[in-house]
């Protein structure tokens, strides 16, 4: 019998599916790295965060 | 102004009259009795060994960072061509050095085909860590050739129970790197060599997982607005050859190399670290998991700004190899200083 997956193994799973989604997130913060501040890409996340959550 | 000393007052002289067992000085580097700095938690360290070793297989399956080091400090034995009667292993981990000395044909010189093992230069092996599982994860898998292997289980990291002066060699790899004591560990290592011995070790240091610290940092920042340390300060190189010297150890050798892993996702790459026992046992850290939001974040912040083309996410590890000598018999030593009698200019011109 397959071991129970781990919570995280799980959340990895989920996330690999919303790669567009993340890569626009991470575009967001790369683009202008040295001044990151909190909720800088809060709209970009929200997106990807509704991702995975479905 | 110019005082006119008599003859006898003038430094010169006065070197003259100090008696040479008093010539030698050391480096006294730390005061006795001062508080040690302490980055690590020590404890936390040991359980995540212990938890690792609680599930061998996956322990087994993400050592192949930990085997490719100890496999590299052990081909540096190739160079010393002598026999060593007792060595320890310091920080063993899962006995790493001892496959690695056991493994078939080290030598990788096309001119010798068939090497002996590393092993038929050393007559017996201790290898000595803190985490009981880690150590006796492999006792009963059989090494590939014969070595006099004893386990032993250090009450801590820190503190080496051996006596001076009795051992031919000590090898570490891959665990320096979470004493929060170096220069006194370092220290005692050389106390416990026989004059004129190696201490060949190997850790993980400088730039070492820069991609996963950068992109957590970023990641943090974003969604929570602060941060906080998720991988651990390290030893930079440039480090290393003073903490030695300061040890002790003579005619040092300090390399680095960096071996990159590319990994699918940030989790794997996150639960291969867990698996070696290689989590996050800084002190100042935040207690806990981290939240699943910054590891969403995490995720895309690595591939936008380190991933490579074809989707996958590289990790730099950074090994600083050490070499030193403890002080001792016909050692060769550095020439006094300003004894040169060829000027290095000629030569390099004349070329």
């Amino acid at each position: 019998m397959q071991p129970k997956a781990r919570p995280i193994q799980r959340f990895a799973q989920a996330v690999s599916k919303c790669t567009t989604e993340a890569a626009v997130y991470g575009q967001c913060v790369f683009a202008d790295y040295n001044s990151v501040h909190k909720d800088k890409c809060a709209k970009e996340f929200m997106k990807l965060k509704n991702c995975y959550l479905v | 102004m110019r005082l006119n000393l008599p003859r006898a007052c003038r430094p010169q002289s006065l070197r003259s009259l100090a008696s040479p067992a008093s010539a030698r000085r050391t480096y006294a580097f730390q005061a006795p009795g001062g508080a040690v700095f302490k980055v690590f938690n020590s404890r936390a360290k040991w359980h995540q060994k212990e938890r690792a070793a609680a599930n061998p297989e996956l322990s087994r399956q993400a050592d192949y960072l930990k085997e490719e080091v100890a496999m590299r400090v052990c081909e540096r034995l190739l160079d010393i061509k002598r026999h060593f009667p007792r060595v320890l292993d310091l920080g063993a981990n899962s006995c790493n050095i001892a496959r690695a000395l056991t493994r078939e044909n080290p030598d990788p010189d096309p001119a010798t085909p068939t090497s002996p093992p590393l092993a038929s230069k050393i007559t017996s092996l201790i290898a000595a860590d803190s985490s009981a599982a880690l150590l006796h994860r492999d006792a009963a898998l059989p090494l590939t050739s014969p070595l006099n292997l004893t386990r032993q289980v250090l009450p801590d990291d820190e503190s080496l129970p051996f006596a001076p002066s009795s051992f031919d060699m000590v090898l570490s790899s891959m665990s320096l790197h979470w004493i929060n004591d170096l220069p006194g560990v370092l220290a005692q290592i050389n106390s416990v060599l026989k004059p004129d011995s190696p201490f060949i070790g190997a850790m993980l240091g400088g730039d070492t997982l820069f991609e996963l610290r950068t992109s957590l940092q970023l990641a943090e920042q974003e969604r929570r607005g602060g941060i906080s340390p998720h991988v651990s300060p390290l030893a930079d190189v440039r480090d290393v050859g003073g903490l030695l010297g300061k040890a002790g150890f003579q005619m040092l050798t300090v390399d680095v190399e960096d071996i990159v892993v590319d990994y699918p996702d940030t989790f794997a790459l996150m639960q291969d670290l867990q698996a070696m026992g290689e989590g996050n046992a800084v002190l100042g850290r935040e207690m806990g998991a981290i939240g699943r939001d910054v590891l969403l974040a995490n995720e895309g912040i690595y591939r936008a700004l380190h991933g490579n083309e074809d989707g996958t996410l590289p990790a730099t590890f950074r090994i600083i190899h050490m070499i030193g000598w403890k002080e001792g018999g016909n050692q060769p030593k550095p020439l006094k200083r300003g004894s040169g009698e060829v000027n290095l200019k000629d030569i390099l011109e004349a070329k």
